[in-house]
């Protein structure tokens, strides 16, 4: 059997017979494009043989390519219990043969996969450990906050400033564009509506409901998560992978304490600003796009949506805005703190993030629709 | 101070001429000027921030913030235009000082990618290549391990199986005994030399392990933080002993200097 297949291409040839199988090697191998592959020269070979000969004498080169294909080869065949013999290799070849060393054998059985139940089981365990560290988390959370208001936490506070800029001013164009953008989109959309019922004057109402009580707190909530929750996930995974946490615990410092508390501090106070900024923002969108669609005048726009829009309804986004903000820094901080040691790992933890905060802040918000509904507000 | 001699053939191992670098507006070396010979261990030594990491990523092309000339077996490196130059880095073979193995892959997903995406090899070949790199390094077996399961000495291994995947003609190795215990550092030495003596490598190591150096070098470069140049060039184990510079002497004999004292 040949293997010529080009100019460019290494040759062997197999002269197969059952007591003393040769294999010749000849050609170029450093300027051939597909030396041959070792299965496939393997599997040609006859399994009646106990040795096989490898002869080198017809090489025109000494490239590494020959020993990684012999190395291959002698694996391959060791394995159905057939020896391999070399002879007339180039001196390098022998060389590198003698560097590489073989594989360890194999364990004798891979281990078996445990049972569904077994399976179920170690699922509900895991599961039940997060659980566990998340209200560990928590009450750390509580327990250390009276520290933190009264200035005792183990943080430093140049952090924590710069903590209230990250999240807070360096938010703001981006929240800025996206509530405007959403109020006006509701004003579009229910002046188109409105219009047809000649309910034009109740876009106000809609408008002024929406962005305060829903959209603003959600969607503020949505960019934070984005924008703050996966940085904070990203910056903890990367200190956990650099052993900075390491070095944190073993100077005595709580890592929850010296870097999540400031975080979630941060993200407590800043959310609800941001928030009401947000709403007013988005308020303001509907209240040119009102103006644009059905002609009404701002001051108009303004007197209805006093009428419509109670403080209540800003005491439930705000409500709603600190609870995701909460939400937002303990999952961020969790997630980042629990990373594994590699750089895939700070990839993940930022992912996981922000999928996590946003089926969170949906969960809390479908829970607060519920609520008010049943106290009636 | 490292000197060109005119004998030495254009088109022979590495030349470095008159190379100066800079950061920003501050020195690091300048007028560095040594031949590194084929198939022949070289070693950049000095102590700590006097540039030899910023050397060797000059060498390898990833800095270029200096004048002066590189010359791989003649092919001048910075004058080259871009295919060139991604054909001279396919014939160099770098381990990075820490490892920067891929930690998304496995062992031998990190070996086998320069393969995939370099050479026209099927996926049977690059098996075949990749268990023999790893077999060459003693990782013999170990191509589904994740980096972060292989101890630090069998990580620093499979990141020189990764160098040595294209075989490559020359050999960078950035502090390649860095963190490793004696007896593992050792080991790494005599497989590098085992690996040049198979080969054929030319391999350029930036190190300040002593036992090292005067294992595996054969010749050597010493770069001062104070003048920042080159004041010694040579076989190590003479340098120790009979270097004219008190700081070459004193670093390599593990000596305080006068001013230390």
């Amino acid at each position: 059997m040949a293997g010529r297949r080009g100019v460019k291409t290494a040759l062997y040839r197999l002269e197969d017979s059952a007591d003393r199988p040769i294999i010749w090697l000849s050609g170029d191998w450093a300027r051939a494009e597909h030396p041959p592959a070792s299965e496939t020269v393997a599997q040609s070979v006859g399994s009646a043989a106990a040795v096989v000969v490898i002869d080198g004498s017809a090489l025109d080169n000494a490239h590494p390519r020959i020993a990684a294909f012999i190395h291959g080869l002698r694996g391959l065949l060791s394995q159905r219990g057939m020896g391999v013999e070399l002879q007339h290799l180039p001196e390098n070849v022998s060389a590198l043969m003698q560097l590489a060393r073989p594989a360890p054998a194999r364990a004798a059985a891979a281990p078996r996969r445990p049972n569904s139940l077994a399976r179920l089981g170690m699922r509900v365990r895991r599961r039940w450990g997060t659980a566990a560290d998340t209200a560990h988390l928590v009450g750390e959370a509580l327990v250390l906050t009276p520290k933190l208001v009264s200035g005792r936490a183990q943080t430093r506070w140049r952090d924590f400033v710069d903590l209230i800029h990250e999240t807070g001013a360096a938010s703001l164009p981006v929240v800025t564009v996206v509530n405007l953008l959403i109020g006006a989109v509701i004003g579009f959309i229910g002046a188109v509506q409105l219009k047809t019922f000649g309910a034009g004057m109740y876009l106000a109402d809609l408008v002024g409901v929406a962005s305060a009580r829903e959209m603003a707190a959600i969607m503020t909530a949505f960019i934070m998560a984005g924008r703050i929750g996966a940085t904070f996930a990203a910056h903890l995974a990367t200190m956990e992978a650099n052993e900075e946490i390491d070095a944190l615990r073993m100077i005595g410092v709580s890592p929850f304490e010296f870097l999540a508390l400031p975080r979630l501090a941060a993200m407590t106070l800043m959310m609800p600003l941001l928030y009401l900024y947000g709403a007013v923002l988005a308020i303001i969108g509907g209240m040119v796009v009102a103006n644009i669609v059905l002609g009404t005048p701002p001051a108009s726009f303004f007197e209805r949506l006093q009428d419509a829009v109670s403080g209540t309804q800003f005491v439930i986004g705000f409500v709603k805005s600190v609870a995701f903000g909460v939400l937002i820094a303990l999952t961020s901080c969790y997630i980042g703190l629990h990373a594994g040691r590699n750089a895939a790992e700070v990839g993940r933890a930022a992912t996981r993030t922000v999928v996590a905060c946003i089926i969170g802040i949906i969960s809390i918000d479908a829970l607060a629709a519920l609520c008010t509904n049943a106290l009636g507000i | 101070m490292a000197e060109l001699t005119s004998d030495i053939a254009a088109d022979d191992g590495v030349i470095v001429r008159d190379l100066t670098m800079r950061f920003g507006d501050a020195l690091v070396q300048k007028d560095l000027c040594f031949h590194i010979q084929r198939a022949s261990i070289f070693v950049i030594m000095g102590v700590s921030g006097c540039g030899k990491s910023t050397l060797l990523r000059h060498m390898i092309d990833l800095q270029h913030s200096g004048n002066g000339d590189i010359s791989f077996d003649g092919q001048r490196l910075w004058s080259s235009d871009r295919n060139e130059r991604a054909a001279l880095q396919r014939r160099i073979g770098v381990l990075f000082q820490s490892t920067a193995l891929w930690s998304s892959m496995t062992v031998g997903e990190n070996v086998a990618l320069p393969l995939q995406l370099h050479t026209p090899l099927r996926p049977g070949e690059i098996s075949d290549q990749v268990a023999f790199k790893l077999a060459l390094v003693g990782l013999a077996g170990q191509e589904d391990k994740m980096p972060s399961e292989l101890s630090g000495g069998m990580q620093k291994r499979a990141g020189l199986a990764r160098a040595i995947a294209l075989d490559p003609d020359y050999l960078f190795l950035d502090e390649p005994s860095a963190g490793l215990d004696p007896i593992t550092s050792q080991r790494l030495d005599a497989l590098i030399l085992r690996l040049r003596d198979a080969l054929q490598l030319s391999v350029i190591a930036v190190t300040h392990e002593l036992p090292s150096i005067f294992t595996i070098a054969d010749d050597s470069i010493y770069l001062d933080n104070q003048t920042h140049t080159a004041i010694a060039h040579g076989d190590p184990c003479e340098l120790a002993r009979h270097s004219t510079s008190a700081s070459v002497r004193a670093f390599l004999n593990r000596e305080p200097l006068d001013d230390d004292a």
